[in-house]
């Protein structure tokens, strides 16, 4: 389980008129992602779903709140005890290109704490789920988009994390990488694991989210279930929903 | 800390740097292959021009009477070794009646020179005219200077001879010969001394250069930075490891070098020895030498390869980061020539300047001069330098502006006018640029004005500094009372800085006396030259050293820099930024500390006021307190003694320090009387 509370993250910012504005990109949210539970965040470009996301797996300190995870009873709030359980994916984390696969997944298990049996044993497992084998050992750099993409994932899955963080996991694949991704994070759900991502595409939120959340301007502006989106709402796909509360969220400022 | 992790890191870093083409063509490639094939070509090119050198013709106009002795010298063909002339050299003598003007032959190169001989009290006078910017000419003419003294040489003899004296008596009445007591290793150490620090320190540039930015701009580029930041590992082993994983790069590019140099050294020695004896060298005699270089190189790689970080670390691609490096190449390239200047000895001040500390360090120790404290020194500081680069680069990694890549503030300058907005102050790239512009401005003009009309080009120096800033800012269109903090404030600012600065003066004396103590040198020029620019007329002089400086420095420093410093960096930054610019701006080892604690003071004083006025009124008097002190020492003698004395004693010392505290305190009070501290603009 992962909890953020009240997290906000404020950027200073020379405008044009060199006037120093500070803007919230985050803005006062509070969100906790059960075991077994995969939540979707929405929102347009700028709304601060890769800070916000950001701050959830520690790579970014927020002006203020705090972000912790639960494992069984135990509370983590540190900031590299946190890491340690979190899978965390962005179009933003490439691999070295000039280290195999292996090699990278090998280094992760010492940096991860694990024993060289266990990470051997760990190499062989992924590499068979996510069908590896025929690359692993070819450099980075010459790997198709797909199967970077794998690589990637089995970045995310050396240390087997409770919590996976992915941001925009599926932007950019073809239909049958992005159908992988998904079927992955459905795998991971059935497993007990923690998924939080965020994405554009409204349909795939709709078919794999237990909750979706959507934010604009660093602020939630609707949480819950797909159903109870629809419902709460009128209107018959997400698409609709959220372009709704944008234009109201519009209309409210001036 | 983890050195598992740690090792880790280093070990994949190093396979990531080891499979990239570009380092491994720096290392590798130039030092072990490129080097030595230059070299050994360059060798052949220069054997072959030398043995293929196409047959000179020397054109060589002849105006004497009783020529025909001196003639016959010079065309006669080189006899054995003693002639420096070569078989491919051909002597041609042209009719002086053909050469109505020499001038002009000598200049179109139709002759290459022109003797002229003329009796003259009895004896012959011959004047060789040449070119000595042509090569040709200038050669011809040291043939002809050889074939004189042969020819004197040669008729001294003879009128020995014919006297009936002994030859050999008269003409080497004593004998005496040069002997260097060097021994063999003491001669080669002396030329290694002054390449090998300049190789050494290059090779290790080089060699950390690429890695460097490699770790850094490179990580960024490729987007793995991101990726290396999920891991659980803290900033410092993250920096550490590819700091570790730099110096060994640079470690074993450097040493790669040496022994290719050592290579090319040694082939050397085997050509010459062949030819030549050179006699033999005791090597055990250099292992002092060689263990220091060892240590040298040790720590001055972790040194380099940590501010190459630093640099590098701030730029977003590779690109970037080689723009960056190149400056920080050229001034190390040219301290590192530090070895080629001779009698340059390793000081105790010396010792601690970076890069020229190596030099000179390698230099002594093959000069076989060891001094353990020196090395001790040397070697300390540059560790000590890389860890204050290594912290400073933990900062950078802490900062998220500079990893998640924002925007910075950018030069307005060459935006297209119409799109500026108006008003606010000027972005940081701007005022950087204009400090640059300002300060070569300053350098150049402001020198030439002030040797050519003293006081009135000191004067002409002050407006520089606040026409060009002032330019820039209407220019861009800036809010000139925002930018210039041109503000009302309480009278209360002023008088306590009144005060303050009062107290001030006499404390910066004295600070100023302990500085002049202890690099003596460099405060003469200072003196005669501030001295030789004032004049008689103390009215013109407080005009140009008092109000000037007191209007012009304070817009430029605590107007236009500060101002526009604060609105992009926190307060204490800019305020830092701007004392260290005015203290460098007076370009002077010893006014340098007294300066920037004064520009301290002032940004302080415009820093809590929000306006200028009360700094520049503390400025003029300050300055004015110095032309008083110099243009009336008698009457402020009577009155203040310890002013005007050369040398100030330490009881004196104190007692106006005691003095200026008092009314620092005083100003203070004053200063802040109804101000809380709290009411100052928060930033």
């Amino acid at each position: 389980m992962i909890t953020a509370e009240h997290l906000v993250k404020t950027f200073t910012r020379n405008e044009k008129k060199n006037r120093k504005t500070e803007i919230n990109a985050v803005d006062d949210i509070s969100l906790t992602v059960r075991e077994g539970e995969i939540v979707g965040i929405l929102g347009p470009n700028g709304a601060g779903k890769t800070t916000m996301l950001r701050m959830m797996s520690k790579l970014m300190k927020p002006t203020g709140g705090q972000v912790s995870i639960r494992i069984g009873k135990t509370e983590i709030s540190d900031e590299i005890e946190v890491k340690r359980h979190i899978g965390y994916l962005s179009n933003n984390t490439k691999l070295y290109g000039r280290l195999s696969a292996r090699e990278l997944l090998q280094m992760l298990g010492t940096i991860y704490g694990m024993t060289q049996e266990d990470t051997e044993r760990k190499i062989d497992q992924i590499s068979n789920i996510l069908s590896m084998e025929s690359f692993i050992d070819n450099r980075i750099e010459k790997l198709s988009t797909g199967q970077t993409q794998r690589a990637s994932i089995a970045r995310c899955l050396i240390h087997d994390p409770q919590v996976y963080i992915f941001d925009e996991p599926t932007l950019g694949l073809d239909i049958i990488s992005s159908a992988a991704i998904i079927e992955f994070m459905k795998g991971e759900r059935e497993r007990g694991k923690t998924v939080l991502y965020s994405t554009h595409y409204m349909e795939e939120a709709e078919y794999l989210c237990d909750r979706i959340v959507m934010i604009h301007q660093g602020k939630i502006i609707s949480e819950g279930t797909p159903a109870a989106l629809k419902a709460q709402t009128g209107q018959g796909s997400l698409r609709d929903i959220f372009s709704g509360l944008i234009q109201e969220g519009r209309r409210n400022e001036y | 800390m983890n050195t598992k992790i740690i090792r880790t890191l280093v070990k994949k870093e190093m396979l990531d740097v080891f499979r990239d083409k570009k380092t491994m063509i720096m290392m590798v490639l130039v030092p072990v292959i490129l080097y030595p094939l230059i070299f050994v070509g360059a060798m052949q090119f220069m054997s072959f021009i030398s043995s293929s050198m196409e047959t000179q013709n020397y054109r060589i106009a002849v105006d004497a009477k009783d020529g025909d002795a001196f003639i016959h010298k010079l065309t006669e063909q080189p006899a054995g070794e003693e002639r420096s002339r070569k078989e491919t050299e051909i002597i041609t003598i042209v009719d002086a009646a053909a050469v109505p003007d020499y001038e002009t032959a000598l200049n179109e190169e139709s002759i290459d020179v022109y003797v002229s001989g003329q009796l003259r009290e009895g004896k012959m006078q011959y004047d060789v005219y040449y070119l000595s910017s042509v090569t040709n000419s200038a050669y011809a003419a040291n043939i002809v200077m050889e074939a004189f003294d042969e020819l004197k040489e040669e008729m001294t003899r003879q009128k020995i001879q014919e006297a009936g004296m002994d030859l050999h008596e008269i003409l080497e009445p004593i004998a005496y010969e040069k002997k260097d007591t060097a021994s063999n290793e003491q001669s080669l150490g002396s030329i290694m001394g002054s390449i090998l620090p300049f190789m050494l320190i290059i090779s290790l540039l080089m060699g950390t250069m690429y890695p460097a930015i490699d770790t850094t701009a490179g990580e960024r580029e490729r987007g793995t930075l991101e990726t290396i930041l999920t891991l659980p590992v803290t900033n410092r082993q993250l920096i550490v490891s590819k700091f570790i994983t730099v110096a060994l790069i640079g470690m074993i590019s450097a040493l790669l070098n040496i022994l290719s140099m050592g290579g090319i050294a040694l082939y050397m020695y085997a050509i010459m020895d062949m030819q030549t004896d050179m006699g033999t060298f005791d090597m055990g005699k250099f292992a002092p030498a060689v263990l220091v270089c060892m240590l040298s190189v040790f720590a001055f790689s972790l040194f380099i390869s940590a501010v190459t970080m630093c640099v590098t670390s701030f730029a977003k691609s590779y690109k970037e980061a080689n723009n960056y490096i190149t400056p920080l190449m050229l001034v190390v390239m040219f301290i590192g020539y530090i070895g080629f200047i001779p009698n340059l000895e390793l000081t105790q001040s010396m010792a601690m300047m970076p890069v020229a500390n190596i030099c000179l360090l390698i230099k002594n120790m093959l000069a076989f001069k060891v001094d353990y404290a020196a090395i001790a020194v040397v070697l300390i500081s540059n560790v000590a330098y890389a860890v204050i680069a290594i912290l400073f680069l933990s900062k950078i990694y802490d900062s998220e502006a500079i990893l998640f890549s924002e925007q910075k503030g950018s030069l307005q300058l060459f935006e297209k006018r119409s799109n500026l907005q108006k008003g606010g102050v000027p972005t940081a790239a701007d005022v950087w640029f204009v400090a640059a512009l300002t300060i070569l401005l300053i350098l150049y003009a402001g020198s030439l004005l002030q040797v050519k009309f003293g006081l009135a080009g000191v004067f002409g120096t002050q407006l520089i500094l606040l026409l060009v800033p002032l330019a820039l800012v209407i220019y861009t269109k800036r809010d000139i009372r925002q930018t210039y903090g041109f503000a009302r404030t309480k009278v209360s600012a002023f008088i306590g800085g009144v005060f303050m600065i009062t107290g001030f003066f006499p404390i910066n004396i004295v600070l100023a006396s302990g500085l002049m103590k202890l690099f003596p040198a460099s405060t003469d020029n200072v003196e005669t030259a501030f001295a030789g620019i004032m004049g008689d007329n103390i009215c013109a002089a407080l005009l140009v050293i008092a109000l000037a400086p007191a209007v012009c420095e304070e817009m430029l420093f605590r107007g236009m820099i500060l101002h526009s410093l604060k609105a992009r960096y926190r307060a204490v930054s800019a305020i830092a930024i701007t004392s260290v610019l005015f203290g460098f701006y007076h370009m002077s080892l010893v006014k340098f500390v007294p300066t920037g604690l004064l520009g301290l003071v002032l940004c302080y004083v415009v820093w809590r006021t929000g306006s200028i006025y009360p700094a520049m009124l503390m400025h003029f008097l300050n300055n004015a307190y110095s032309v008083m002190v110099s243009y009336y020492p008698e009457q402020v003698g009577r009155v203040l003694p310890m002013l005007c004395q050369e040398t100030l004693s330490f009881s004196d010392g104190m007692i106006l320090c005691g003095a200026g505290l008092i009314l620092l305190g005083i100003g203070g009070g004053i200063f802040f009387r109804g101000r809380r501290p709290a009411s100052a603009d928060s930033v």
